[in-house]
């Protein structure tokens, strides 16, 4: 018996089929409030959601196609909601940001493509990222310009910021690749306005982890 | 030999409720298990579906149909009666919970405390009772109907504030008691309300919990009231109490209620010994850290802890975080199947 009339795929079918929820997004401001999640089995991404409301595929497709566009990801063929990396990989971390900017962004939304720069939030410098190619490897120097009182530290916690954020492999002082060693461009500029300040960035996850949490110190009682 | 189930899931959860032999550990819910997935799959958001019969019912069912737990409970929040009484909500949106605004307290003292004469006809009310209702008629006797009312520790919290309501407590515990004591009376209301419409089990929330208060606070303003409970509703009865309560669990476990929802602060093995026997446990999956960050293998761990201790239902701490993921709660059931299989089969 049931109360619905829901004929979609069920949930054990969606784990079995898609796999894991790597990334759950549970409000899309762009489509009626849907929740939206990123599976993956092997190192195939699906975006999925159980809502059938209608249109909902054509969003599931333009979230898909953003994964392309901001993430440089490739979509699989014959499939309106499945993309995977080129380079085989899976960079989970990356991914959940991915997926955040994919579902929060308008789905006309397209990223500036020439240089590699942004302001830093923390002083007045700006940080530049260099893409190079050495002994096979895809290297991203980081780099600012500007006046600042000490720039080297503030080098080195932006450095570390892609590290975290990107799991990436620190090659020297300056210089950060992914563990697939490949090219992902597109990643280092999604993941540059999270990397120049790590304490903000943790302080939002950790809000966002607490929304819709029951504990004792939200025991239903609005502090507002 | 193979390993078959030969009970129904509610003659499962009545069984572990009264202390009798199951095939296996029920999987119960005494809270909730809604997430904002599933609210998507039947149509069912919140905060329509704390609102609106039909959409409690259908949310909650999701439980049992597509967690594979052995109840069913569509009482999702903590805040339908508050809200009955005329405390200012904070409805939120899909993915958070509705809230009292603490700061506009409806009372002062146990004198303002009146039940309005509709309360049962309220909106936010009958969204729990109609629900179960439905449920009932959906589901006969397969599956468990958990209902759940807020005990007056809860209530008061919601109509004084938290802050004035433990201040009394240490400025005027008379006049704490007389609160209390009025409060009762629509926990006992909602009850039989709940219990007339089908519910085969009630919860009973009163949240004097291990942050607030101590162990002795229950025993002198809540051990012989929840006894009392016992005897004004005639179903088995769930006590909540979030937080680390191992020093009131052996006054818990002297109120005659039927299980204690423990909170994954307390050891499993450590809570069993607390309660001697005295209580049936239900817990203890922890919810921010397990459910909500890790993965099917970190619940499996803890599902497994449980049944070893010998905890009577398996289920979340307290209601779950909305955006929970699916594969995590139905490694629970999976779990307790699996553990079963490997000491049966």
């Amino acid at each position: 018996m049931s109360l619905t009339a829901y004929s979609g795929l069920r949930p054990a079918n969606v784990i079995s089929k898609y796999g894991r929820c790597l990334e759950l997004v549970p409000v899309d401001k762009n489509f009626h409030d849907i929740s939206v999640g990123l599976y993956l089995k092997g190192n195939i991404c699906t975006v999925w959601t159980f809502s059938t409301l209608d249109g909902v595929e054509s969003r599931v497709e333009k979230i898909r196609n953003q994964l392309v566009v901001l993430g440089g990801m490739s979509p699989v063929k014959g499939t309106i909601n499945q993309a995977q990396f080129d380079c085989g990989e899976v960079h989970i971390r990356p991914l959940r940001f991915l997926m955040s900017q994919a579902v929060g962004k308008s789905a006309d939304y397209a990223p500036a493509t020439e240089l590699m720069s942004i302001k830093d939030t923390k002083s007045d410098l700006t940080i530049h990222v260099t893409p190079s190619n050495r002994d096979g490897a895809r290297v991203y120097s980081i780099s600012v310009s500007g006046e600042a009182k000490n720039p080297s530290m503030r080098l080195r916690m932006i450095v570390a910021g892609f590290s975290k954020y990107g799991d990436m492999d620190k090659l020297g002082d300056n210089e950060v690749a992914f563990a697939c060693r490949g090219s992902h461009d597109e990643l280092m500029r999604l993941l540059m306005p999270y990397s120049r300040n790590i304490s903000s960035v943790e302080t939002m996850m950790a809000a966002e982890d607490m929304r819709g949490q029951m504990n004792t110190s939200t025991l239903g009682f609005s502090q507002t | 030999m193979v390993y078959k189930e030969t009970m129904t899931s509610k003659q499962r959860v009545m069984n572990a409720l009264s202390r009798k032999p199951v095939d296996r550990t029920p999987i119960a819910n005494p809270t909730n298990v809604a997430t904002v997935e599933l609210m998507d799959m039947v149509d069912a958001p919140f905060p329509q579906a704390c609102q609106d019969p039909e959409l409690a019912a259908r949310l909650a069912a999701t439980g049992y149909t597509e967690l594979g737990f052995d109840s069913i409970t569509p009482y999702f929040s903590i805040i339908q009666e508050s809200s009955a009484l005329g405390c200012e909500m904070q409805w939120e949106e899909k993915d958070n919970w509705p809230t009292v605004r603490m700061y506009n307290q409806i009372w002062k003292s146990a004198d303002d405390v009146k039940v309005p004469t509709d309360f049962l006809e309220h909106r936010d009310v009958k969204a729990i009772t109609e629900s179960i209702r439905i449920l009932k008629q959906e589901y006969g006797d397969e599956v468990a109907i958990i209902g759940k009312t807020m005990g007056p520790w809860t209530l008061a919290y919601h109509v004084f504030g938290v802050e004035q309501f433990l201040l009394g407590t240490v400025d005027n515990p008379e006049e704490t008691m007389k609160a209390m004591d009025k409060l009762k009376e629509i926990s006992i209301l909602f009850g039989e309300a709940q219990i007339e419409a089908g519910a085969d089990a009630l919860t009973f929330p009163d949240h004097a919990t291990g942050d607030l208060v101590s162990g002795e606070y229950y025993k002198r303003f809540l051990q012989d009231l929840h006894s009392e409970m016992v005897d004004e509703l005639p179903v088995p009865l769930i006590l909540h109490i979030c937080g680390r309560t191992i020093d009131r669990m052996p006054y818990i476990a002297q109120t005659g209620m039927a299980s204690f929802h423990f909170d994954s602060k307390n050891d499993p093995q450590e809570a069993m010994d607390a309660v001697d026997d005295g209580i049936g446990l239900v817990g203890n999956i922890n919810n921010p850290e397990t459910l909500y960050a890790r993965g099917p293998d970190e619940v499996r761990q803890e599902v497994y802890k449980c049944l070893e201790a010998g905890v009577q239902m398996i289920a979340p701490e307290c209601a779950i975080p909305l955006a929970t993921k699916i594969e995590n709660l139905i490694e629970i059931p999976r779990a307790v199947k699996d553990w079963t299989a490997e000491r049966k089969g």
